[in-house]
């Protein structure tokens, strides 16, 4: 019987490559970018991404397509995309998998795999990228049908976003990816939805009514959550002076009068004293991490605390509430509609926000790195983004810098990722490409991805790098100054290259400047460019990073500058 | 002081080593482990200490409550289901 007589058939879902099924799936998603490199194993995805509408950004090492995707989920709040080939492609994915983990970001790895009869007999390229990802991951796939492709993507996607985010990885042999098949139609359970808990909302308005000195103590669960709106109203309808982690910051704008700053270990004396003084502590998204609370023990010694999180497996994990409150964030704030009579405690907050603001007078005439970030942020406006490395700078942006909205920052706040800052300026740029989008980064974490300004140049990315070099690791100097007697130890890096060379040898404009009078010019520059720039700045090497927790401190015993 | 984790979990490729593997790195030792699968639903039975006094395992209950093949877990010491 010939097919013509059969015209049902032509109803039937059509054979498609596994690899195809994969092109259509993220399609399906609404996946725009893609960051990769191919290798052998992969190879059949890559035959089949041409043609498709999904642009593939060639990096030059995967760790890069990695840290571009995390940013990229961070600003759009959908999930990032990575692919790499099996083996070493696979392992240099493996940072930026554990930095979107620990930092709760929705991102989708793909790694190409050998061919399934092959698993298991150390074929060439072959590691069991599966197993060395379980801890880092949400959620991993291995893909052992090519007729599950699309049901397997699309709850990839599904999980990534959900409840709280983070990576999923799909390892795709390649004879799965070669062989074509006929998916079957695939649905998934409606998301409950969770019931708030009123007796506990209830109790948390009554600690806040009868609160004297409480204290709002936000982080990364705020942008998780897309909770900036409630939480801003609920910060001005209670009147209550606010701290943020370092994730946090841009919940609240820097610039609100009740927003007293970053608190721990380089956060602000004001914010630190406060948590010191609050006798309720409203934990909101945020999960006393040691480089917030210092020595825990000291943390809001005499507050009670309510705890509200997305994720229930927070709350009572390092401190036990007296309220602990899971579920939405921003139904939950909401909820919460008590004012509390703090008038003078709130005034007592801002005068100590102004009593230790940062001074930006120092002495002599090389760049203040500082003075520097303040007034870059202040020119380039709410428009910006900002992404760091990792290292004194990053401590100094998140101190100096100005944030309207938690995306303006982007961190790598948990794993603490030297090599993030350009990676992630690319992904910010392709997410948000009216932003301006600005890397500060430090001599040591830009080497770490260097090979990165050929993506840049390629793709004209106009990304404007801000190079604070001091010829050292800033801050291991600095602990090693401060902490371990001056025992100065393989921190010199006085024999860098001349990062405005290297720049132009990728083809990107570059310049320097080591002295204070150049930073007004030098700023007005960087962001006149239209495309990608450098601006190398020499500073001082002895320069520290203050105020600083000492170690097993509590947070009060801050150490100050000198000056 | 050892306690028992029963935990129901829709079987999946490595779905029993995440688990296990999130045990043992949030500072518990696994002492006595046991399984069993029917159709489309698992149980595992894990013992575990904790390594240092301060690790609650309500905690760790949540965590592995998170894994996506977990559908759920309860805890019991000293024999009393919790």
């Amino acid at each position: 019987m010939s097919s013509a007589a059969q015209p049902t058939l032509t109803n039937q879902p059509q054979s498609v490559s596994g690899a195809r099924l994969v092109v259509e799936a993220l399609e399906r998603e609404g996946v725009k970018h893609v960051f990769g490199y191919p290798g052998g194993a992969i190879m059949p995805l890559y035959d089949a991404l041409t043609g498709s509408s999904l642009q593939h950004i060639l990096v030059r090492h995967e760790q890069a397509a990695a840290l571009a995707a995390d940013a990229y989920g961070r600003v759009t709040g959908r999930p990032g995309v990575c692919i790499a080939t099996s083996g070493p492609g696979a392992t240099n994915l493996v940072t930026g998998i554990a930095n979107a983990f620990l930092d709760s970001v929705p991102m989708v790895a793909i790694t190409g795999q050998v061919a399934s009869p092959l698993m298991g007999t150390d074929a060439f390229q072959e590691v069991d990228i599966f197993g060395i990802t379980l801890p880092i991951v949400k959620h991993s796939f291995l893909v052992r049908n090519t007729a599950d492709i699309p049901r397997i993507f699309a709850e990839a996607f599904r999980i990534a976003t959900s409840g709280r985010p983070g990576p999923v990885l799909i390892d795709l042999p390649k004879d799965i990816s070669v062989i074509a098949a006929s998916p079957e139609p695939f649905e998934f359970p409606a998301e409950e939805e969770e019931e708030l808990d009123e007796g506990a909302i209830a109790v948390a308005n009554a600690f806040i009514a009868g609160a004297q000195s409480p204290v709002l103590y936000f982080g990364g669960g705020i942008p998780i959550a897309r909770a900036e709106r409630a939480l801003r109203d609920f910060a001005n309808r209670s009147g209550i002076p606010s701290v943020a982690t370092l994730k946090g910051l841009g919940g609240i704008p820097t610039d609100e009068p009740n927003f007293i700053g970053m608190l721990g270990m380089h956060g602000t004396r004001a914010a630190n004293i406060a948590i010191d003084n609050c006798d309720l502590l409203i934990c909101v998204g945020a999960r006393f991490d040691d480089r917030a609370t210092g020595k825990l023990d000291s943390f809001a010694p005499r507050a009670r605390v309510i705890h509200i999180d997305g994720d229930p497996a927070e709350i009572g994990k390092l401190r036990v509430p007296e309220v602990a409150i899971s579920g939405d964030i921003s139904a939950i704030l909401d909820r919460l509609s008590a004012k509390p009579s703090i008038a003078e405690w709130a005034r007592q907050c801002r005068s100590q926000k102004e009593m230790w603001a940062a001074r930006y007078d120092a002495p002599g005439a090389g760049v203040y790195a500082p003075a520097l970030l303040k007034e870059l942020s202040e020119a380039a406006g709410d428009k910006a983004i900002f992404t760091c490395d990792v290292g004194q700078h990053q401590m100094w942006v998140a101190q100096h810098c100005r944030f309207s909205r938690p995306q303006a920052h982007l961190t790598s706040g948990g794993l603490g990722t030297m090599g993030y800052g350009v990676p992630a300026g690319m992904g910010a740029l392709l997410a948000e490409p009216e932003a301006v989008v600005i890397t500060v980064s430090g001599d040591g974490s830009f080497m770490m991805n260097v090979q990165e300004l050929a993506t840049l140049r390629r793709y004209r990315l106009p990304l404007k790098i801000v190079l604070i070099d001091n010829s050292q690791l800033g801050m291991v100097r600095q602990w090693q100054e401060l902490f371990f007697e001056e025992n100065f130890s393989e921190i010199d890096l006085s024999d860098n290259p001349d990062f405005s060379e290297v720049a132009h040898a990728f083809g990107i404009e570059a310049f320097t400047i080591d002295h204070r009078s150049e930073v007004g010019p030098g700023i007005q520059r960087l962001l006149r460019t239209s495309g990608p720039i450098l601006m190398h700045v020499r500073i001082d090497p002895r320069e520290n990073v203050w105020p600083l927790v000492p170690p097993n401190s509590s947070n009060v015993q801050m150490m100050e500058k000198g000056w | 002081m050892t306690e028992r984790l029963t935990i129901d979990f829709t079987p999946a490729e490595g779905a029993v080593v995440r688990m296990i593997g999130l045990v043992e790195r949030r500072g518990y030792v696994v002492r006595g482990l046991a399984m069993n699968e029917q159709a489309s639903s698992a149980s595992l039975t894990i013992d575990v200490e904790p390594r240092d006094p301060s690790r609650r395992v309500q905690v760790l209950s949540q965590q592995l409550g998170r894994l996506v093949d977990v559908t759920q877990v309860s805890h019991s010491t000293n024999g009393t289901v919790a």
